[in-house]
C-alpha cells in the first residue's frame, strides 16, 4: 500500500516559511497516494523557479528541465511509457510567458498528462518582476510605477487551447486543492489546474488574506458547458471562483495516433532492416 | 571529361518538373548498373525562376557531380541559352558541347557549340494525355536514344514513378518510347564508350540515408520542425512509420522539438530531433541541458547557406562554429561529418550507440548538398549492434544517478523501474541529484560533477579511429577536407597528381573534438590547404589553434558547392605561390 510518507522527499524544501508551494508539495503527494500510485510509477518535470524546484522535494522520478519548457518533456515521457503518471509543474512566468507556445499546443494536443501552475502572480526566484499574470497597477522590480498590461487569463486560454480539464485551486485550501489533482490526475487527456499561490515575499497584494475573502467553490455547473465554463472563467473581482470549471472526454492524442496507440513506445520493438527495407532506393 | 562518364543537366523553371524528370534518370541509369551522382540547384521557389539537376554517371564510382556536360534537356528557353552559352553557363560546368534536347516552339535562342536537337515534344506529348509535363517523360525518352540507355529500364523506372501500372504510367512509358524513336531516327547518338551492366545499387540521397542509419540505429522516434534542408529526414522517415514502428511529430517549434527528444531519451526510448541552423540556434539550450542532466541525445543539423535565414536552398558548411559552440558552458559533446551518402548512414547509427554509451549529445552534421543530392551506395551493412549503454538494476541501495566514476559514466534508471527515483536535475547538482547551487553552492562539488561529466569524453577519443586520407603516404601537399566536400577533393587531387603535383587529401568526418593523433598527419608537408565551403574558414582556425600548424586556405560561399575542376586549378594556384 502506498502511504504519503513514500513521498516524502530526502531533501527538505528551501521555500519561504509560508510559501504556497508547500500546500502544493502535500497536495500532490496526497493525490497520488489517495489514487494508490507508486512513487516509481510517477514523474513530475519542472521549469525554472522556486515552484519548479518541486522534484527535490518530493520522492518520485523527478526531471527539472530549462525555464518555460517542461511540457514538451512531459509529454514525450507520456509518449515513451504511458504507464507514468506524468505531472508539470512550474511557475506562471515560466509556463505563461515563455511557455506560452508549449501551453497552448499541449492543450491543444490533449496530452494525457496534469498541468499544475503555481500561479503567484509575480517572479519568485528572480525576486519579484511583474509576471505575465501580475494584476494591474502591481508595483514590481519592473513596473515601479505599476503594472500597465492586462494580467493573462489562464483558465480562458486554456479552454480555447483545447485543454479537456481545466480547474482552479487555492494553496489555502488544502483540501480542495488534493481534490482538483486527485481528478485531474484522473482525467484522461490534458488537465490544467491553475492553483492561487501566495508568494509571502514578493507579492504583497495577492496574500491568503486577499483570497480567503474572495474565493468560494464552483459548485453545480455542468462542467461539458463551455460556454458555461468561459463565463466562470472570466469571474475576478470581488468573488473569485475555484473548482473544476470544465471537463469532457474527447479522444486524446495518443489515442489517435497509429503508433502510440498501440501501447508505450517504449514496449515497441526495435525494427531490424533488411533488404526489402532497401527495395524503394533501387 | 572522360568518355567513360555521361553528364545529363535537366534545366527549366521551378514547376516545370526538373527535379521529377532528373530523378528518372538518374534512376534509370543506376539500374543500367552506372554509379550515380546527382547535383540538385534551386531556388526557395515553388513556381518560376530558374533551376536545374545534374546527374553523372559512369561504370566506375563517381565521387561529385563532375565538370562537364554532355546533354542538356531544356524545359524553357532561358534553360536552353543559360547552360549552352559559354558567358552565362552556372555551376563551373563547362558549356555543352554535346546535344541539347529542346521543344521546338523555343525559338530565337542564341547559340553555343552544342548540337541543337529541336523536337516536337509537346505535340508528342500531347497525343499521350493532356499533362504538359509529359513533354518531360519524352525529352527523357529522347535522352535515351542519345546516351544509349536500354529502353526497357527507363520504362520500368517511369513505371515506377507513375504507380507501376494504370493509365498515367502507360501513356507516359509510351511517350518516351515515342521520344525515343524521334530521337534515334533524327539525330546521332553520343560518341560516349559507357560500359552499361546489371549491378545492384541503392540510389539515396544524404537525408534518407540519415533516416535510415537512425533506424538501423534502434531509433522509435523523431520530432522535428521543418526546415530545409533538414526536412527530408522527417519526410522520410514520415511515410515509413508504419514499417518501421516509428513515432515522428512535428511539434510547435525546435525548442519543443529537442525537448521531447530529450524527454523520450530519458524515459527509455532512442528519439532524435534534428533542423538547420536557424532551428539549430533555438534548440541550444536544451543541448546544454542533455550534457547536464546527462540524458542521451543525438541531433541532426544540415547546414544551409547563411547568416539568418539565408539561402535556403544553397548548400554551406557555416555552420561548425555554431555546432561546436551551441549552448552555454562547458560540457561534453560530439560532432559527427558524414563526408558522403554512405557515411551518413553509418555515422548516424554510431551516434545513436554513442549518445547512449556516454549519456550525452551528438550532433550529426551535413549540409544542403549531402543531404539533397543522390549518390549511389552499394553494399549497405544493415548488421548492427545496439548498445544501450549503463542501466541500474531495480532497488540498487543508495543509488547515485550520478556517481562519480572513473570513466564519468554512471548507470541510468528510468521512470517506471522500482527503487530508484531520483532527480534528474538541469541545475549543477551533486551525485544523487540533488541540486548544489543557490544556496547550496559548494565549490568541491561542482569541481567535481564538472570534471565527472567532461571525463566522459576520453572514452570517445580512446576509441576514436585514426583520421583518413586519401593517396597520402607520399603527399608533399596536404590538402584538408570536411564533411561533404570529400569527393570533389578527391577528384582535385586526382587531377594534381595527373600534372605531377604530389598532393593527398586528410578527410575529418569527425569534427568535435578532433582526433588529437591528427597533428602528425601535417608534419613535414610543404603546404597545408585548407578547402572549405564557407567564407572565414572555419575548421581552418580550428586546426590552427588545436595543432599549431601554418595554413592556406580556399573558401566558396557562393551557395553552390565547389566544382572539381575549378577546386584543382584553385589549388595549383595556391601550391605555386611562394
Ligand atoms: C531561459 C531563461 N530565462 C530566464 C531565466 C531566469 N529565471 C529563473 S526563474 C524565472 C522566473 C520565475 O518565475 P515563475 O516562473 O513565476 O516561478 P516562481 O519562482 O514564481 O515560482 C526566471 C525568469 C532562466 N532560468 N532561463
Ligand atoms: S520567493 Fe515567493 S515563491 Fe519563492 S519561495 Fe519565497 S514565497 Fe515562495
Amino acid at each position: 500500500m502506498v502511504t504519503l510518507a513514500d513521498y516524502k522527499g530526502k531533501v527538505k524544501p528551501d521555500w519561504c516559511p509560508g510559501c504556497g508551494n508547500f500546500a502544493q508539495l502535500s497536495a500532490i503527494g496526497g493525490a497520488l497516494t489517495e489514487l494508490g500510485i507508486e512513487p516509481k510509477d510517477s514523474v513530475v518535470v519542472s521549469g525554472i523557479g522556486c515552484s519548479s524546484n518541486m522534484p527535490e522535494f518530493i520522492n518520485m522520478y523527478g526531471f527539472h528541465g530549462l525555464h518555460g519548457r517542461l511540457l514538451p518533456v512531459a509529454e514525450a515521457i507520456k509518449w515513451a511509457n504511458d504507464k507514468l503518471t506524468v505531472i508539470g509543474y512550474g511557475g506562471d512566468g515560466d509556463g505563461f510567458f515563455e511557455g506560452t507556445q508549449h501551453f497552448y499546443h499541449t492543450s491543444k494536443r490533449n496530452v494525457d498528462i496534469t498541468y499544475i501552475v503555481s500561479d503567484n502572480q509575480i517572479f519568485g526566484l528572480t525576486t519579484g518582476q511583474a509576471s505575465p499574470t501580475t494584476s494591474m497597477g502591481m508595483v514590481t522590480k519592473t513596473t515601479p510605477n505599476g503594472n500597465i498590461e492586462k494580467p493573462l487569463n489562464p483558465l480562458d486560454f486554456a479552454l480555447t487551447a483545447g485543454a479537456t480539464f481545466v480547474a482552479r485551486a487555492f494553496s489555502g485550501d488544502a483540501k480542495h486543492l488534493k481534490d482538483v489533482i486527485k481528478a485531474g490526475i484522473q482525467h484522461r487527456g490534458f488537465s490544467f489546474i491553475d492553483v492561487l499561490s501566495p508568494c509571502v515575499t514578493y507579492n504583497k497584494l495577492n496574500t491568503y488574506d486577499f483570497f480567503r475573502k474572495r474565493v468560494y467553490h464552483i459548485e453545480g455547473n455542468d462542467r461539458k458547458d463551455l460556454m458555461q465554463a468561459y463565463r466562470i472563467a472570466q469571474e475576478w473581482g470581488d468573488r473569485i471562483p475555484i473548482g473544476i470549471l470544465y471537463e469532457n472526454t474527447d479522444k486524446t492524442y495518443e489515442d489517435y495516433d497509429p503508433i502510440l496507440s498501440k501501447g508505450p513506445l517504449i514496449n515497441n520493438p526495435v525494427h531490424k532492416l533488411v533488404e526489402d527495407d532497401l527495395e524503394e532506393f533501387v | 571529361m572522360k568518355d567513360t562518364e555521361v553528364v545529363v543537366r535537366v534545366a527549366g523553371a521551378a514547376g516545370d518538373g526538373v527535379q521529377s524528370a532528373g530523378l528518372i534518370i538518374a534512376k534509370a541509369f543506376s539500374r543500367s548498373g552506372l554509379y550515380v551522382n546527382t547535383y540538385n540547384y534551386y531556388q526557395s521557389l515553388i513556381r518560376g525562376g530558374q533551376s536545374w539537376y545534374q546527374i553523372r554517371a559512369a561504370h566506375e564510382k563517381v565521387r561529385s557531380q563532375g565538370d562537364g556536360l554532355d546533354v542538356l534537356i531544356a524545359l524553357n528557353k532561358d534553360g536552353l541559352t543559360r547552360h549552352t552559352n559559354p558567358m552565362i553557363n552556372e555551376g563551373g560546368a563547362s558549356p555543352l558541347e554535346g546535344v541539347a534536347i529542346f521543344d521546338k516552339e523555343i525559338t530565337g535562342y542564341e547559340k553555343g557549340k552544342a548540337t541543337y536537337c529541336e523536337m516536337p515534344l509537346g505535340e508528342i506529348a500531347a497525343k499521350y494525355g493532356k499533362n504538359a509535363l509529359m513533354k518531360n517523360t519524352v525529352a527523357i525518352g529522347a535522352m535515351a536514344a542519345a546516351v544509349g540507355l536500354d529502353f526497357s529500364i527507363l520504362s520500368g523506372v517511369i513505371a515506377d514513378q507513375f504507380g507501376k501500372k494504370g493509365d498515367v504510367a502507360d501513356q507516359n512509358v509510351k511517350a518516351a518510347k515515342e521520344g525515343y524513336d524521334y530521337y534515334s531516327s533524327n539525330f546521332k547518338k553520343l560518341g560516349k564508350k559507357i560500359q552499361y551492366g546489371k549491378t545492384k545499387r541503392y540510389l539515396m540521397a544524404g537525408g534518407e540515408a540519415v533516416g535510415l542509419g537512425a533506424v538501423s540505429g534502434g531509433l522509435k522516434m523523431y520530432v522535428g520542425y521543418p526546415m530545409t534542408p533538414a526536412s527530408s529526414v522527417m519526410h522520410y522517415l514520415a511515410s515509413h512509420t508504419e514499417q518501421f514502428g516509428l513515432f515522428v511529430k512535428v511539434s510547435e517549434d525546435e525548442i519543443s522539438a529537442i525537448n521531447m527528444a530529450i524527454g523520450a531519451n530519458y524515459a527509455g526510448v532512442r528519439a532524435m530531433t534534428g533542423s538547420s541552423g536557424g532551428g539549430f540556434a533555438l534548440m541550444t539550450e536544451a543541448l546544454g541541458m542533455s550534457g547536464m542532466v546527462e540524458v542521451p541525445l543525438v541531433v541532426y543539423e544540415a547546414q544551409r547557406s547563411g547568416p539568418s535565414t539565408g539561402l535556403p536552398t544553397k548548400t554551406e558548411q557555416g555552420d561548425l562554429m555554431q555546432v561546436i559552440g551551441a549552448s552555454q558552458g562547458d560540457y561534453p559533446k560530439v560532432v559527427f561529418a558524414p563526408r558522403n551518402v554512405e557515411e551518413a548512414f553509418y555515422m548516424t547509427r554510431e551516434a545513436l550507440n554513442l549518445a547512449e554509451k556516454l549519456q550525452m549529445p551528438v550532433i550529426v552534421m551535413s549540409d544542403l548538398y549531402l543531404a539533397e543530392h543522390y549518390e549511389s551506395v552499394e553494399n549497405l551493412d544493415l548488421n548492427f549492434k545496439i548498445d544501450r549503454g549503463n542501466f541500474a538494476k531495480d532497488n540498487q541501495p543508495d543509488f547515485k544517478r550520478y556517481q562519480y566514476t572513473d570513466s564519468g559514466v554512471s548507470s541510468r534508471a528510468l521512470p517506471g523501474q522500482a527503487g530508484l527515483m531520483h532527480n534528474e536535475d538541469s541545475d549543477e547538482h551533486n551525485e544523487y541529484g540533488a541540486v548544489v547551487s543557490d544556496a547550496e553552492t559548494d565549490p568541491t562539488l561542482r569541481r567535481l560533477s564538472m570534471e565527472k561529466r567532461m571525463k566522459k569524453i576520453n572514452i570517445y577519443l580512446k576509441e576514436m579511429p585514426p583520421t583518413d586520407t586519401y593517396r597520402y603516404s607520399d603527399a608533399e601537399y596536404a590538402i584538408v577536407q570536411w564533411g561533404s566536400t570529400q569527393g570533389v577533393v578527391e577528384e582535385a587531387v586526382d587531377m594534381l597528381r595527373e600534372k605531377g603535383i604530389k598532393a593527398g587529401a586528410v578527410e575529418i568526418n569527425r569534427v568535435y573534438p578532433l582526433n588529437p593523433d591528427m597533428g602528425k598527419l601535417f608534419s613535414g608537408k610543404k603546404k597545408i590547404i585548407v578547402v572549405e565551403n564557407n567564407y572565414s574558414g572555419q575548421i581552418n582556425r580550428f586546426l590552427r589553434s588545436e595543432f599549431l600548424v601554418k595554413t592556406e586556405l580556399i573558401t566558396k560561399y557562393d551557395g553552390e558547392s565547389f566544382y572539381p575542376g575549378a577546386l584543382a586549378e584553385e589549388l595549383e594556384a595556391v601550391i605555386r605561390r611562394n
